[in-house]
């Protein structure tokens, strides 16, 4: 590689920087360090005017590296690397230095103190700046095609809306139909509308568009590849159905908890919400005393979360119950009424409809004997003997038995109950920390209906980022592994939280690879291995030597 | 040890872009003075920090090292930040082992949103370097050279590094039989692997010119001669040390290859 | 399907939602405008300490959602802008901005406060909640994007009475500029997606909690700025009428919410980020013990049930369910809360050092008004009406709805939305709608 000529513009902030620290003897200490060819101060070197100084000096002074020291790298580095792009220079041989939100503006008394800082600072940049290397931005195809799996309210809203907008898309579900959940379901709230109605009207679309390709009664064998390039084999039967994938939709819903061995569940008298709805449905439905149980095998050591869904659920039943039969009589037993948001109509509804309810805490569940059940009202502070002839248990959604394997084929996590953990609970909760893969649906959480939806279409906008734009730009600062010095042993793929480095069987023997389409440039793994064969670009091993060396020099 | 006169402390902070660097520049924001000692070095997770980067800081002459990363569970790269800490707290120990003052090693957690926070905390590191003294304090210079450079060259070892990296994962998550490991034997076997690849490495550079004894290695060194024997039978065995000639009845070691 | 040459979208609204949505947008290659009507992004997030259930700084994750908007090359922000008039139809709406004039040129100020120092008016500050004053130039907040100062044109000495100018003597950069003027700019977009966001409920009405009567008696939004590091206290739970710590805190549920009265749909998050809130005074002080009254503990999304049990057993947050029939005060300014314990019942009062209202969410104030000009319906509750199996869909077409302007929801579900309601935008100005 060429000698560095570096470049060092110091910025005055107006009196930010130039009201506490020497600027003129930062320029001049600038020219004093080896490779510093070019050192003059700005006003606002982030101003047009400053930037046209920067354009200007690159091309007369023959620059090769350029060092701004002023405000911070979270503000302007983004604005002077692409100052230095237009001027035909690379621009990661930018370095920035901090003087102002971490000089001037904190040792604002100690100004003779702070210049003296100024000056280490400047000088750990341009040793950094040096040895700083040009990158190139990293583009990745990413194939125009989706797999979504799973064909239920959230995975066809999902599919339509991607192929709506263009893009092939291939629905897999392991059922005979589509429809997932919503087949069982009676009426829906709060519209009490008509839940085969809804997704007999989805699957109708869904037939209907051309872009969508559905594979029932079929599963995921097999993912190879990576984010932008996945090769998925579906098999259907005893055929393989293998195709090419940019992207990744999950949307494998979950299944309602058999409360089997909890109070004196058998399915006949004693039933859960949806064993009730097909009662509905199928007009096998005659009972008139009915007692419900909320949080069933839920909100307890074992399963610590509340199922979302299931109070609602209860409500709208025990309306319609009411509705069929307007003398029966519905007890519902709860523990806290977890009507959010508009759905507290439901509960005023169901209150004012004349269904009963019986709070009962944790500590003294209900029993359910032969024709009666027995609750401690903590209200009235006193046992009650409720007849019934049906129970009807409110139990949780919980994830899939084979969650984990799905999981485990397409490298994302799921948390302690079987649900996919997406990649931030608050800000990100649609994707994973592996690119390329999104989750919507009651596979990432209990959902009600709409929800579903809603996400579903959440997922959709977010696979089809990476479509839109056929490839990704992954910033350079990556991993790179010295290929000699790597044995293999596995432990940068073992603590990659984003699956971004990998080892694979090359003739040389076992040797890890970056995928640098999925590599955030933590560095990790750099700092992890035990052969010190792994560098990251921009931040190497050497760069930051150099920073410690000269600093420790002194002047 | 009291405060000595005109002691100036070289403080380095490995600050990471998203959680304390930004913590950093908020408290220059918001105007919170502290002193002027702190020179920061950017990294884009504290994970990225080699152990063995801090020693070479401290090789040079640094007074302390300051590693802060975002708050556990904030990380901005999930998990970088539980590295970190083992790593931080593995190398806090070591020091205290080889003779340097852990608490010249400072890590702590720092959130985007906390400028006074940090400042508060370069305030008070600086000001409990100031009340400790220069690095050079600790040890005798050669002394003090000696013991970093072959902490350093113990931290480089492969094994060293595998197990410091894997001990979270064994830690939460167990081994591949799913056993999960009992953190103090864990640290146990830990740091008796890491003082006798220590105490290898002293040895090593302190043959690294010329044969010499056990006596005058143990000289050297400031080991006991029982300790620098033990280590010389392992080493030959492993073929890193040879006999070479004797010094009266005495046999003297050499390094063997490179 | 590519976005080239696809017409724009408008995103009005700021905040997580809106930058959510416009961010998406912006990564398919759509342009988008995005519309905030306060002088920078960042909406009632940025006013938050921690969120939960992970306890993350709250602007910590935001901002950086806030740069990636500010910086993307496909996002062009108008802050300090509102809707003047809707016109067109799905895939050609034609929008009049207002954009206010800030009296500083936004290219030359960096936001380096000299003038606000300078500043000699005093008046109190929205986004702390009133807790303390600002001058009539100054920066929404510290973080705040776009990065310039704004003058307030009611309170500014000089707008108002002809006086001082002091602002544009400190100014080294000369950005003050008092002859700026409103201007209006026609944008043609294909669709909109609105993302207004909350206001939380004034509990004034309900004078039985003596909210503006009793110091002590804050909103829950108020105590978050106090809570926060960089709120008017520096994060120290300081109670207002004398500074004391405040060691004893009474937080009191559905204030104005699942009350026939007032609204009544439950706001769905306030279950939680009272528990977040308890568990932050623990944090900040271990001596601090916290009474949540409530009627029914609302945890019903991933985590948080446990949160509720963390909050129990690790940080002492004492649960009693039971309605707060009025709060008093003592001599020394301390609330008495009398309330009803249900189970038992028994009636009894409590002496605490701050009581906490955790007040409903409600429509931002303008909502009426910004729906006419939108030319879409407004549910029973004053919120944007939208269809539960078709749950972005405003009641015109090409106009979307997100976020907590649409029903309460906490931030994973507004982002969640405006993921969709981007998806649904995306749709119309890229072909292919059907």
């Amino acid at each position: 590689m060429e000698e560095a000529r570096v470049g060092v513009f110091v910025c005055r902030c107006g009196t930010n920087i130039g009201g506490f620290l020497d600027v003129p003897a930062l320029v001049e200490y600038a020219k004093g360090l080896p490779n510093v060819v070019y050192s003059k101060e700005n006003l606002y070197t982030c101003s047009e005017a400053g930037l046209t100084e920067i354009r200007q000096a690159i091309a007369e002074q023959k620059l090769n590296r350029v060092i701004v020291a002023s405000c911070t790298p979270r503000t302007h580095e983004p604005l002077f690397r692409n100052t230095c792009k237009e001027a035909g220079l690379n621009p990661y041989l930018f370095e920035f230095v901090n003087i102002r939100d971490q000089c001037s503006w904190v040792h604002m008394q100690e100004t003779k103190k702070a210049t003296e800082k100024a000056k280490d600072l400047i000088r750990m940049g341009v040793a950094r700046a040096r040895l700083l290397e040009p990158q190139e931005e990293i583009e990745v195809e990413v194939a125009p095609s989706a797999l979504v799996i799973g064909g239920g309210i959230a995975g066809m809203t999902c599919a339509l809306s991607l192929a709506d907008r263009g893009f092939e898309v291939t629905l897999v579900e392991r059922e005979k139909k589509l429809g997932g959940l919503l087949k069982d379901l009676y009426k829906l709230y709060p519209t009490q509308g008509d839940a085969v109605e809804l997704i007999g009207a989805k699957i109708r679309e869904i037939e209907k568009n051309r872009n969508i390709e559905v594979l029932t009664s079929a599963t995921v064998k097999e993912i190879k590849g990576f984010f932008g390039n996945y090769d998925v084999t579906v098999k259907q039967g005893e055929k393989d159905f293998p195709f090419r994938a940019g992207v990744v939709v999950i949307a494998t819903g979950a299944e309602e908890f058999k409360p089997v061995g909890m109070y004196g569940y058998e399915g006949k008298n004693v039933v859960t919400q949806l064993e009730l709805e097909r009662m509905l449905k199928e007009n096998k439905f005659n009972a008139n005393n009915v007692v419900m149980i909320q949080c069933v095998g839920a909100r307890n050591e074992g399963r610590n979360y509340c199922s979302r869904v299931c109070c609602m659920t209860a409500l709208n039943n025990a309306m319609i119950i009411l509705e069929r039969n307007p003398k029966a009589q519905v007890f519902t037993l709860y523990r806290d009424m977890q009507t959010y948001g508009f759905y507290e109509d439901l509960y005023r509804k169901a209150r004012e409809k004349g269904i009963i309810f019986v709070k009962y805490s944790p500590e003294r569940p209900p029993a359910v004997d032969e024709g009666v059940v027995k609750v401690f009202d903590e209200f009235l502070g006193e046992e009650l003997r409720l007849p019934y002839n049906l129970v009807v248990l409110s139990t949780p959604m919980v994830a899939h038995p084979d969650s984990k394997e799905l999981a485990q084929m397409l490298k994302v996590p799921v948390d302690e109950y079987g649900f996919f953990l997406e990649a931030h609970v608050k800000l990100r909760p649609l994707d994973f920390a592996t690119d390329g893969v999104y989750l919507c649906g009651s596979a990432h959480w209990p959902s009600t209906v709409s929800e579903s939806i809603a996400q579903a279409y959440g997922a959709a906008s977010r696979a089809s980022i990476p479509m839109s734009r056929r490839h990704v730009v992954a910033e350079p600062i990556v991993s790179v592994v010295d290929q000699e010095k790597c044995i293999g042993c596995g432990l940068c793929e073992m603590i990659c939280p984003f699956k971004a480095i990998r080892v694979e069987e090359t003739p040389k023997g076992r040797i890890a690879r970056t995928i640098t389409a999925s590599c955030k440039g933590c560095g990790v793994c750099g700092a992890s291995c035990p052969q010190r064969a792994i560098t990251m670009r921009h931040f190497k091993d050497e760069q930051m030597l150099a920073e410690v060396v000269v600093l420790a020099e002194g002047k | 040890m009291s405060q000595q006169e005109g002691f100036e402390p070289r403080i380095l902070g490995f600050l990471c872009n998203w959680c304390s660097y930004a913590g950093a520049d908020l408290a220059g924001v918001s105007r919170f003075q502290y002193p002027t000692n702190l020179r920061v070095i950017r990294v884009m997770c504290s994970g990225r920090v080699d152990p063995t980067l801090v020693l070479e800081a401290f090789m040079r002459g640094i007074d302390g090292v300051m590693v802060l990363g975002c708050h556990p569970g904030d990380c901005h790269y999930i998990s970088g930040n539980y590295y970190t800490e083992r790593r931080i707290i593995t190398l806090q120990k070591f020091l205290e082992i080889i003779g340097v003052r852990q608490d010249r090693l400072f890590l702590d957690w720092v959130s985007a949103g906390e400028g006074e926070r940090f400042a508060n905390l370069v305030r008070d590191f600086t000001e409990k370097i100031m009340k400790i003294g220069p690095l050079s304090n600790d040890l005798p210079p050669y002394q003090l050279q000696a013991r970093l450079l072959a902490a350093r060259d113990a931290l480089s070892q492969q094994r060293m590094r595998w197990l410091v990296n894997r001990e979270k994962e064994l830690w939460d998550e167990g081994n591949v039989f799913g056993e999960k490991v009992d953190q103090d034997e864990f640290n146990k076997v830990k740091f008796e692997a890491l003082v006798r690849e220590y105490e290898k490495n002293r040895i090593l550079h302190s043959i690294s010119d010329k044969a010499q004894s056990v006596k005058e290695i143990a000289k050297a060194t400031d080991m006991t001669p029982r300790e620098v024997l033990r280590n010389l039978i392992v080493m030959e065995q492993s073929g890193l040390v040879t006999v070479s000639g004797i010094d009266g009845v005495s046999p003297k070691y050499r390094r063997l290859g490179g | 399907m590519e976005a080239k040459g696809s017409k724009p979208v408008m995103v009005i609204g700021g905040g997580i939602a809106g930058l959510q949505a416009a961010i998406d947008l912006g990564d398919m290659g759509i342009k988008v405008h995005l519309i905030e009507s306060k002088p920078s992004i960042g909406g009632r997030m940025a006013q938050l300490d921690k969120t939960f259930p992970t306890n993350d700084c709250s602007i910590c994750i935001l901002s950086p959602k806030m740069a990636e908007c500010y910086r993307h090359p496909n996002i062009t922000l108008h802050t300090y802008s509102e809707i003047k008039e809707v016109s067109g139809k799905m895939g050609d709406f034609s929008v009049k901005v207002l954009k206010k004039a800030r009296f500083v040129k936004e290219k030359e100020c960096i936001g380096c406060g000299d003038c606000a120092a300078k500043c000699p008016v005093r008046v109190l500050d929205e986004f702390d909640m009133e807790l303390r004053r600002r001058g009539a130039v100054y920066l929404y907040f510290l973080q705040a994007l776009p990065m310039v100062m704004t003058i307030d044109r009611d309170n500014c000495l000089y707008l108002t009475r002809g006086v001082c100018r002091i602002c544009e003597k400190v100014c080294t950069r000369q950005a003050i500029d008092f002859e700026q003027k409103d201007t209006e700019i026609d944008l043609d977009v294909g669709g909109i997606i609105v993302a207004t966001g909350f206001d939380p409920f004034n509990p004034i009405g309900l004078s039985e909690y003596g909210y503006k009567r009793y110091r002590n008696v804050v909103t829950a939004l108020e105590y978050e700025r106090l809570i926060c590091a960089s709120g008017p206290t520096g994060g120290h739970l300081l109670r207002p009428s004398d500074r004391k710590p405040a060691e004893k805190i009474a937080f009191i549920q559905c204030v104005g919410s699942r009350d026939v009265k007032n609204n009544s749909y439950c706001s769905a998050v306030c279950c939680m980020h009272v528990t977040k809130e308890a568990i932050l005074a623990r944090e900040h002080d271990p001596k601090t013990q916290s009474y949540v009254f409530y009627m029914d503990m609302r945890a019903v999304g991933k985590g948080f049930q446990r949160y509720i049990t963390r909050g129990e057993e690790e940080y002492r947050i004492k649960y009693i369910r039971g309605r707060v029939a009025k709060i008093t005060e003592d001599l020394e300014g301390n609330p008495i809360i009398w309330y009803e314990k249900t189970i038992g019942p028994t009636t009894e009062k409590m002496k605490v050092d701050l009581a906490v209202l955790a007040t409903s969410f409600v429509p931002r104030r303008g909502t009426e008004e910004l729906a006419k000009i939108l030319g879409v319906e407004l549910d029973e509750y004053g919120f944007f009406k939208t269809e539960p199996y078709a749950p972005f869909n405003s009641t015109r077409e090409g106009i979307f709805v997100c976020g907590c302007c649409r029903e309460p929801v906490d931030i994973p579900d507004s982002v969640a939305q405006a993921s969709g309601a981007a998806a649904k935008a995306a749709e119309i100005v890229t072909g292919g709608y059907s």
